[in-house]
């Protein structure tokens, strides 16, 4: 048998094996959704739509977070002491780290040195040292009032912290892990976004109709950007342009032009309370939680029109599957 | 098929508590600027539901029951009807929510404050993880710790004075039904509320079963107050708190009298009773209520009040007279 010819058996047979590995993959791949209410994660088929399974986890998980190293995906378990580590393309759970006290928000610091949760119910903000693997408590830092989501400087000098409570955005120095600066912003401030290439930051404001735009740097707040009532969480759309805001009394999402932050459009027709969302590696959908639905949407970015929902648990909150397209904050991809 | 329905109650109550949430609550939390509290409003719908659901169960299944076989006859059912508003009020959560408003920021801190100096609460489900950690498995373990606290806890309000006056306003129902499990002083109610979540948060019960824990332990106390034959039979009555054995704590001579003496304090097990010595299995029928409301010699004809509000009242003026403050009042004479 000639040379060539075997050389093209072996490559095809290789490349079949590869081929399957690659299907079974992403065949594995799911959708891991937090039922924040009922304690446990829905994974979701992303192709056929299909809920394939459900997982107990902790007693409130909120938030989530892909580790820096893309292994794990790491689950707040708000409410208990711990941090749940599952399979990013799975959502199997993987292990469970103790002692990390009530967990609601979670980020890594864009240099991965540091490991910070909001505590929102017990008002504080925790700070770890993370080592690649390892968290060590270096501060708890004390913070009136409901401290909810987190977001750093670009160069991760700062911590971002909104005080939903209290109407403020604060700002804690990571070296220092003190306090740097409180600065009042609006009615209920959640989610935050740092506009790339610039000093500022967009702030989703749930007590108000519009997302504040704060200079950082000059601690004020430079502009509002009519949304919708009810302003909440950001998910970048990886196009150059827009960021989407999801407004959850309005029951709909804000496209935001963040370079020249203006409101482009609305995606309108939605289940109440849309949260978190996810946006595929291609770009094509948008996956939103709808927090006061017990549903997950799929929405199609292309004619912006919700194409189908999906039951899962009581109030649905984080989501994430790791084929998706890059964020950009917090911590990008 | 009973998963099934299972499923369907807890979807319904779902659809009614996004309908309710999205059209009423939420845009007024929006107008008044209390956003910061929607999530938790959320929850508490569920809560009210969850109340109005065993509401709904009591109307349906435990009232026709004691029309039908009721234990101790009466000629008219006036005297429940105060009752019925105390269900109405604890069932639909107006003191939980006095309770979140006035405890929860209270507990919030102290929980923060003991995580910063190091003081570790008991993950109760984390015990044995694989067994412990399944839902099915850590709610009847939390029902039972709870329960065991709910047993001295319930021994204490005969114990201690001050406190059994408060307590005496549940127990001076004389026509005991269904509905009297929720007649409660508002002081005591609050009292409870804060020492069953202090301790769910002790032991890290999950705040979505807490809810259920609290609807599966007031039924089951709404079926031991029933004035009705119940046929518990097989060795039940000794896995679980019996009307008739209820009934015995009740009963006036028997099962309490204030500080001095009392039976069957088991809230939904009978195994604290038995274990503790305090357990009576006499079934006879007595007469329910506290001694000094009967007449002379027998008591004094003493009045706990009629209405909720003087009932309320009565409660914090025999408390009064108890420390001293007051004299010997509110007899009534005939």
């Amino acid at each position: 048998m000639p040379m060539p010819y075997l050389h093209r058996v072996a490559c095809y047979t290789l490349g079949c094996v590869f081929a399957l590995i690659g299907l079974r993959a992403r065949a594995t791949d799911q959708v891991i959704v937090l039922d924040s209410a009922q304690a446990q994660i829905t994974l979701i088929d992303p192709v056929t739509h299909k809920v394939t399974g459900v997982i107990p986890a902790g007693k409130e998980p909120h938030h989530l977070m892909i580790t820096p190293d893309h292994r794990s995906l790491i689950i707040a378990n708000s409410v208990s002491n711990s941090l749940l580590f599952v399979d990013p393309h799975t959502g199997q759970i993987q292990h469970t780290l103790e002692g990390v006290e009530d967990p609601y928000q979670l980020a890594f610091s864009p240099d991965h040195k540091w490991f910070v949760t909001a505590a929102l119910r017990l008002n504080r903000v925790d700070i770890y040292h993370y080592d690649g693997k390892n968290f060590t408590i270096a501060k708890r830092i004390p913070l009136a009032d409901i401290p909810s989501h987190l977001n750093f400087s670009p160069d991760g000098q700062l911590v971002f912290v909104t005080l939903q409570g209290s109407g403020e955005l604060a700002a804690i120095n990571l070296a220092t892990q003190t306090l740097a600066w409180r600065m009042p912003v609006g009615r209920a401030p959640a989610g935050i976004w740092v506009v790339p290439d610039s000093n500022d930051l967009l702030i989703g404001m749930t007590g108000e109709d519009d997302v504040a735009v704060v200079d950082w740097s000059k601690r004020q707040v430079i502009k509002r950007i009519p949304t919708g009532r009810g302003a909440h969480n950001f998910r970048s759309l990886d196009d150059g342009v827009h960021v989407a805001v999801s407004n959850r009394v309005a029951d709909t999402i804000s496209l935001i032009d963040y370079r020249t932050l203006t409101r482009s459009s609305d995606i309108t027709g939605l289940l109440p309370g849309p949260d978190d969302m996810e946006l595929s590696a291609d770009r094509k959908y948008l996956w939103v939680t709808f927090r006061f639905a017990r549903h997950v949407g799929v929405i199609d970015m292309t004619t912006g029109k919700l194409i189908d929902t999906i039951a899962v648990g009581r109030s649905p909150h984080g989501i994430y599957f790791f084929d998706r397209a890059p964020v950009i904050s917090p911590n990008p991809d | 098929m009973i998963p099934d329905i299972l499923q369907g109650v807890l979807n319904g109550i779902g659809s009614v508590q996004t309908m309710l949430f999205t059209d009423v609550v939420q845009p007024a939390l929006y107008h008044f600027g209390f956003m910061d509290y929607d999530e938790d409003a959320y929850d508490a719908i569920y809560w009210v539901l969850v109340g109005a659901l065993q509401i709904l169960f009591m109307y349906a299944l435990l009232r026709p029951l004691e029309a039908w076989r009721p234990a101790e006859p009466w000629s008219d059912r006036k005297a429940t009807r105060v009752d019925i508003l105390y269900t109405w009020i604890t069932k639909l959560g107006l003191f939980n929510l006095v309770f979140f408003v006035l405890l929860q920021p209270a507990f919030d801190r102290l929980q923060s404050s003991m995580v910063l100096h190091g003081i570790p609460t008991i993950e109760l489900d984390a015990m044995w993880p694989g067994l412990t950690d399944r839902p099915l498995v850590s709610f009847f373990l939390y029902l039972i710790v709870l329960d065991f606290a709910g047993y001295w806890y319930h021994r204490w309000q005969h114990r201690f004075g001050v406190w059994w006056e408060l307590h005496a306003v549940h127990h001076s129902q004389r026509q005991m039904s269904l509905w009297t499990d929720d007649r409660n002083h508002a002081l005591d109610t609050l009292i409870q509320s804060a020492f069953f979540a202090a301790l769910a948060l002790l032991i890290g019960v999950e705040p979505s079963q807490y809810v259920w824990l609290v609807a599966f332990s007031n039924l089951l106390q709404s079926v031991q107050h029933i004035n009705a034959h119940l046929p518990f039979r097989f060795g039940l009555r000794r896995l679980l708190v019996s009307p008739a054995f209820h009934r015995r704590h009740h009963a006036i001579g028997y099962g309490h009298e204030g500080t001095h003496y009392g039976c069957n304090f088991g809230v939904l097990f009978p195994w604290w009773d038995m274990l503790f010595k305090t357990a009576s299995w006499n079934e006879a029928p007595e007469s329910t209520g506290i001694r000094d409301q009967l007449q002379a010699p027998a008591g004094t004809q003493r009045c706990y009040g009629e209405g909720w509000w003087s009932q309320q009242y009565l409660a914090f003026m025999r408390i009064a007279q108890r420390m001293g403050h007051l004299g010997r009042g509110n007899v009534v004479k005939n």
